[in-house]
């Protein structure tokens, strides 16, 4: 099976573990495409979602850490996929430079570049880790689709801040590992994964943490299974259609099941549903 | 052309009555447009708390407190160009909810209170006086000729109908009733109002807001005439809205239709079909419908424009921040009749977005002021503080409190249903 990795940035971690993750399991993926690391719109993104002091914290972590034998992963439970042996990985190059394969970058993914250095690469799957909203022209080039792993349950909940909508809206937390295509996690499901943790969460950032974590295991797992053939898609119902019939206008309703990025006030309600959460899960659990 | 040239004449004199007006001009669009160079807005956008609410309605009803007159009348506007307008009856009308909620929400600091309620009281004395024999108020700014006003009149309606609630004298029950009569006697067969006493003498979907009115007035009085009025402008409304969300029939001559119009149309939709439970029949989720379309917008570009063609097409840059406020009002019933908690999530961050553009430190008529357009030259009220603004503002804020207060109450309920 031909695999290509987009990749956010050339320092995400989703993206070193996933490529090195597959890799182990036997799926060495055949070339990599990463924004280039100083990208204005990223860089406008991150300040927005970390804040400067975070984007700072980050940077110097990534690219100034004097200590080079640890993966330093701000996400500590993708550690264990950052290692391999003796080597540890800090970015995609490393991954890339151990495993032989090529990385390119690019400002878009979308872009004729791009597109011409995936078309070379003649991929059977591509695997998201983030970056662009991909375009038609993108989602076709590979034979079997461009696998992406949503944090949360589909269909009940696509969109941003999926974790903590799940714990909201009372939805099982979880991933699903579907196809993309054209809309916002509305692509055919490849698989779903409930996510009942073992030991406690205590904040939704470690929450967060390891559901990627969870999700970039079983996107191995699903790999595996479409290469032997024991997995196939299924298209997604419309759960809005039914739900939304709007009687007055004749017509379904306009309103759909996507969700966007969660306010902080709301997030914190979220993590107190996640305090709930857990000791439910302790009494469930005996 | 003529009357907007003179328009623009008289507002340009003004700063030549009255030059120390120019600085904070200046001061205002030189903030804008570095706001508008700098700022671009991302996914991430709003969902940060730069500004308690608490804080933020503090300064806007500073604002209108600053702004009443001192025969209890709120001008329309304080201009940066001229300074504050006339009283303005309608806004008046419409203000005295506001102010009474205002003073229940401020309920710990009694003084505030008071203040609030004596200004609700000096409002509504205010517009007692400026009633016309036929029940009628009058339309535009107080010194013009009276001509009696539809929309005007529901919207003072509104107003009495709230201070008859908290004072229950008969003389505002009385004024509210031949208001209310005078509605019923000027609507049309269909259930619209047009001809003399509607704007532009046409019949127009925002009117939706007179039959919330009527219908706040039915449910005081339980008079059924008002309740029916009510009903058959309610489901004329609502069939102008298309499948596609788009209301038809906002029908202003001369001006592209502003999202203060299209938000007045599911506000007053919205609370005539609350009043008189018209869930049944799916009027709520016809508004809710029109609602999404531009809640997906706002949360997709962090944006919504000021002004509309058919079917929400817009290629205009500017943000009308009174339909805004209206909309995060209209979220925020939406999220309290439906529990779906998108609509909340896209109010606290259209509240993030205003609350940013609201002077926080100025002077009087600046301070705390909510302007007709941002950037500040934006087409709609151009260069003005808005009294209207303010009162929506306040408006959804409050109403983003009261959820707040109550939303972990809910949370519980939910949880123990789930277990």
């Amino acid at each position: 099976m031909r695999i290509v990795i987009l990749a956010p940035s050339v320092y995400s971690e989703t993206a070193c573990a996933m490529a090195a993750h597959l890799a182990e399991s036997g799926y060495v993926p055949v070339g990599a495409l990463a924004i280039s690391s100083l990208n204005s719109k990223t860089l406008l993104r991150k300040l927005g979602q970390w804040g400067s002091a975070e984007v700072v914290r980050y940077a110097f972590s990534k690219l100034i850490s004097p200590n080079t034998s640890q993966p330093s992963a701000n996400n500590p439970y993708l550690d264990p996929m950052l290692k391999s042996g003796a080597a540890t990985f800090r970015s995609l190059r490393d991954v890339a430079a151990h495993y032989g394969f090529p990385v390119t970058f690019c400002h878009d993914m979308n872009s004729d570049h791009s597109l011409a250095r995936l078309t070379k690469c003649a991929p059977d799957l591509i695997v998201f880790t983030g970056g662009n909203i991909l375009r038609a022209r993108l989602l076709e080039i590979p034979t079997r689709g461009v696998l992406n792993v949503h944090l949360g349950l589909l269909p009940e909940i696509r969109g941003m801040s999926s974790p903590e909508w799940s714990l909201l809206e009372n939805v099982p937390l979880g991933v699903t590992i579907h196809y993309m295509d054209s809309g916002i996690d509305t692509g055919p499901i490849l698989k779903k994964y409930e996510f009942v943790p073992e030991n406690k969460c205590d904040s939704l950032s470690e929450l967060r943490h390891r559901l990627i974590a969870f999700g970039v295991e079983k996107t191995a797992e699903v790999v595996a299974g479409l290469d032997r053939g024991h997995l196939s898609a299924q298209p997604q119902p419309d759960l809005d259609r039914d739900k939304n019939k709007n009687k007055h206008t004749n017509t379904s309703s306009n309103k759909d099941g996507q969700f966007f990025v969660m306010h902080e006030w709301l997030s914190s309600k979220a993590a107190e549903r996640l305090t709930h959460h857990r000791t439910l899960t302790r009494t469930a659990h005996g | 052309m003529n009357r907007k040239l003179t328009k623009a004449i008289t507002e340009a004199a003004g700063l030549l009555r009255a030059p120390q007006r120019t600085a904070p001009l200046l001061k205002k669009i030189v903030s804008d447009k570095l706001r508008i160079a700098v700022d671009r807005p991302h996914l991430y956008s709003y969902t940060k708390t730069r500004y308690a609410s608490p804080y933020v309605l503090s300064k806007v009803m500073h604002w209108i407190a600053e702004a009443q007159r001192p025969d209890g009348g709120i001008p329309a506007y304080y201009s940066l160009l001229t300074g504050y307008s006339q009283s303005y009856p309608e806004v008046t009308g419409y203000l005295i909810p506001t102010l009474y909620d205002f003073a229940g929400y401020e309920s710990a600091r009694s003084a505030e209170n008071f203040r609030t309620s004596f200004a609700a009281y000096r409002a509504t004395h205010w517009l007692l006086s400026l009633q016309m024999p036929s029940g009628a108020f009058p339309a535009g700014l107080h010194g013009a000729p009276a001509q009696p006003s539809i929309f005007n009149t529901g919207q003072i309606l509104q107003g009495l109908v709230r201070a008859y609630i908290e004072t229950a004298r008969p003389d505002i029950l009385a004024s509210a009733l031949a208001a209310g009569d005078w509605l019923i006697l000027t609507q049309q067969q269909d259930g619209s109002w047009a001809g003399d006493g509607a704007y532009q003498n046409s019949a127009h979907t925002y009117y939706s807001m007179v039959s919330w009115s009527l219908a706040a007035l039915a449910a005081q009085t339980g008079k059924s005439k008002f309740a029916v009025a009510a009903e058959k402008n309610l489901d004329w409304v609502l069939s102008h809205f298309r499948s596609n969300g788009w209301i038809e029939g906002i029908n202003l001559q001369g001006h592209p239709a502003y999202l203060h119009f299209i938000a007045y149309v599911l506000q007053g939709a919205l609370e005539c079909a609350v009043l008189r439970h018209r869930n049944n029949d799916n009027a709520i989720d016809a508004v809710a419908n029109s609602a999404w379309i531009l809640l997906r917008r706002f949360e997709t570009t962090k944006f919504l424009p000021g002004a509309y063609d058919d079917n929400f097409k817009s290629p205009r840059r500017f943000s009308c921040l009174t339909g805004n406020a209206q909309m995060s009002c209209v979220w925020l019933r939406l999220f309290e009749l439906t529990h779906d908690l998108r609509y909340f999530n896209a109010a606290l961050k259209m509240n993030e977005m205003l609350k940013q553009l609201i002077p926080l430190r100025d002077r009087a008529g600046i301070l705390g002021g909510v302007s007709g357009s941002y950037p500040i030259w934006g087409s709609y009220q151009p260069f003005r503080y808005i009294s209207w603004g303010c009162k929506f503002f306040a408006d959804a804020l409050m109403l983003e409190s009261r959820i707040k207060q109550s939303f972990d109450i809910s949370a519980e309920k939910v949880l123990q249903c789930a277990s």
